[in-house]
């Protein structure tokens, strides 16, 4: 009896809690139903003014959208191939235990800053340009590539290694001829999830000033070009679902392989 | 030659690859040299940008009232987000909401709710409700839509139709069967899924401020903006320790409810 009085309670309390919680919350965002409703008409009236997209616009859109994909296929490309070499150090069944520790943590700290700072700071180095949005693409692939490459290589199996190094195989030897054989189609597909998380990165990394078709888009908005915003909007969302379906068929190609 | 290519297929495979990597790298007329010489402006910058100001955090009250601002908006996000992704799956799902083609619109929503880069959303938002943490609110409750919509349709669509069946044999109607016997086994994932969000949502809620969002994003944004990299580098470690909490406590939590 005393407990279920007890329980009760404390449901309540977690209850009260929870509607306080998101009252301030709300408060905090400045969170205004009035401010949606009038929101909603005056959103619903710009997107009315999008429409119809500006056609003649489309043939300025293919070279910003090409460059967008080269940016993001480039970023990828060399982001997984750093992601690699640090992993091997993440990894515990190869590295030591202490790397392995310094490297983790490094790892998911790179993991907490978002890409778009990463530019913002390369951009003051480099200044704005493909330079810097490739170099904010790569170090961004470290957060996600190095811990996904990591496990994977840690779920070789160890009699491989064991066996390797029996057999008097150096580390680059074991890494050459064991584990990347055993891991490559992993990392394929971990590159190809991240490229499509690039791809939309790089459109938003566009718009602070690394180019491409994020640029135009930004730059028709705030110009206030409704219908070129919408015609390079289109642009963006063929880029996004291309890159989805491809990396979504070369996945399935190399789950039948594996097979 | 045939032997020869399959021979070294791996060799040509890099091959490709860098000559690749090296038209790509024409293609977008990078100057690879500008790495190395202006290298400089690194080290001036990493000289700027130490010793962190951290004082700025406790100078003034506003840091610390814009990092609750980001959490509110990623907790709002992840909410309401969450609540209404719930009805979306209810009615996406095909084994509990029976109407093929009101299912197959709804999962149609979904997927091009997930293909449009946020970028455009909170430029919509930003038109429509001004800029500020309202409009990163509701930019994150469109994306969560797009996310946990997906997540929580293929769980429903996953649940062991047993229980469920049993129960109609028993009379019950369709809501008694989604309280008695759907619901019990969703919620975990439902709470799960809820948490690897509000994760993700911190990290979107960060990123947004540069577009108007608000929160501790909009002021790393401007301390770089006007150049007070001492400043940023501050709000930069903030922000790390910040992810890295919430992140930790997410899995965390998440573990702890899917052992039980």
């Amino acid at each position: 009896m005393q407990t279920s009085m007890f329980k009760k309670i404390v449901q309540i309390v977690a209850f009260l809690s929870f509607i306080l919680v998101t009252y301030f919350a709300m408060q905090a965002c400045g969170f205004k139903i009035e401010a949606l409703q009038k929101g909603l008409k005056d959103g619903m009236f710009f997107l009315t003014a999008m429409f119809p997209p500006n056609w003649t616009d489309f043939k300025s859109m293919v070279a910003p959208a090409l460059e967008t994909l080269a940016l993001s296929i480039l970023g990828t490309l060399l982001g997984s191939l750093v992601s690699f070499i640090i992993a091997i150090f993440a990894a515990s069944n190869i590295s030591n235990k202490w790397v392995k520790l310094f490297i983790r943590s490094f790892i998911s700290i790179e993991r907490s800053i978002p890409e778009l700072f990463i530019l913002l700071i390369l951009i003051a180095a480099y200044g704005l340009g493909a330079l810097s949005a490739v170099l904010a693409l790569m170090i961004g692939c470290i957060g996600m590539l190095g811990k996904l490459f990591a496990d994977a290589i840690e779920e070789t199996p160890t009699s491989l290694i064991e066996s390797m190094k029996a057999s008097g195989a150096s580390k680059i030897q074991i890494i050459y001829y064991g584990i990347l054989p055993d891991v490559f189609p992993k990392l394929i597909s971990y590159a190809l999830f991240r490229l499509e998380i690039n791809i939309r990165l790089s459109v938003m990394l566009g718009a602070i000033g690394a180019g491409g078709i994020g640029f135009e888009l930004d730059y028709a908005f705030s110009m206030l070009q409704y219908n070129r915003a919408l015609s390079s909007l289109i642009m963006v969302l063929i880029l996004v679902i291309g890159i989805e379906q491809l990396s979504a068929y070369i996945r399935k190609r190399l789950l039948i392989n594996q097979i | 030659m045939k032997t020869f290519l399959m021979e070294h297929k791996r060799w040509f495979q890099t091959l490709l690859v860098l000559i690749g990597m090296f038209l790509l790298i024409q293609y977008l007329k990078i100057d690879i040299t500008i790495l190395f010489t202006d290298f400089h402006y690194v080290f001036e910058l990493i000289n700027e940008m130490f010793p962190p100001n951290f004082d700025v955090i406790w100078d003034n009250n506003t840091i610390f009232n814009s990092i609750l601002q980001t959490i509110s908006m990623a907790y709002l996000g992840t909410l309401i987000g969450g609540l209404i992704a719930f009805l979306f799956s209810i009615i996406a799902s095909n084994n509990i909401f029976n109407f093929k083609l009101i299912g197959s619109i709804a999962k149609w929503v979904l997927s091009f709710i997930r293909v449009l880069p946020s970028l455009v959303v909170i430029l919509i938002f930003v038109v429509a409700v001004g800029p500020g943490p309202f409009a990163g609110v509701l930019t994150i409750i469109f994306a969560t839509i797009g996310t946990l919509g997906k997540l929580f349709t293929e769980s429903l669509e996953n649940l062991d139709p047993t229980s469920a069946q049993s129960l109609q044999s028993t009379g019950a109607h369709k809501l008694q069967t989604f309280k008695y016997a759907v619901w019990p086994e969703f919620v975990p994932a439902f709470i799960s899924n809820l948490l690897y969000c509000f994760d993700i949502n911190m990290r979107v809620a960060v990123g947004l401020g540069i577009f108007g969002g608000g929160g501790i994003g909009y002021k790393l944004y401007l301390a770089m903006r006007v150049l007070h990299y001492k400043d940023a580098v501050a709000l930069i470690i903030c922000i790390i320790i910040l992810l890295l909490i919430i992140e930790n406590l997410s899995n965390y939590l998440r573990h702890k409810i899917l052992r039980n």
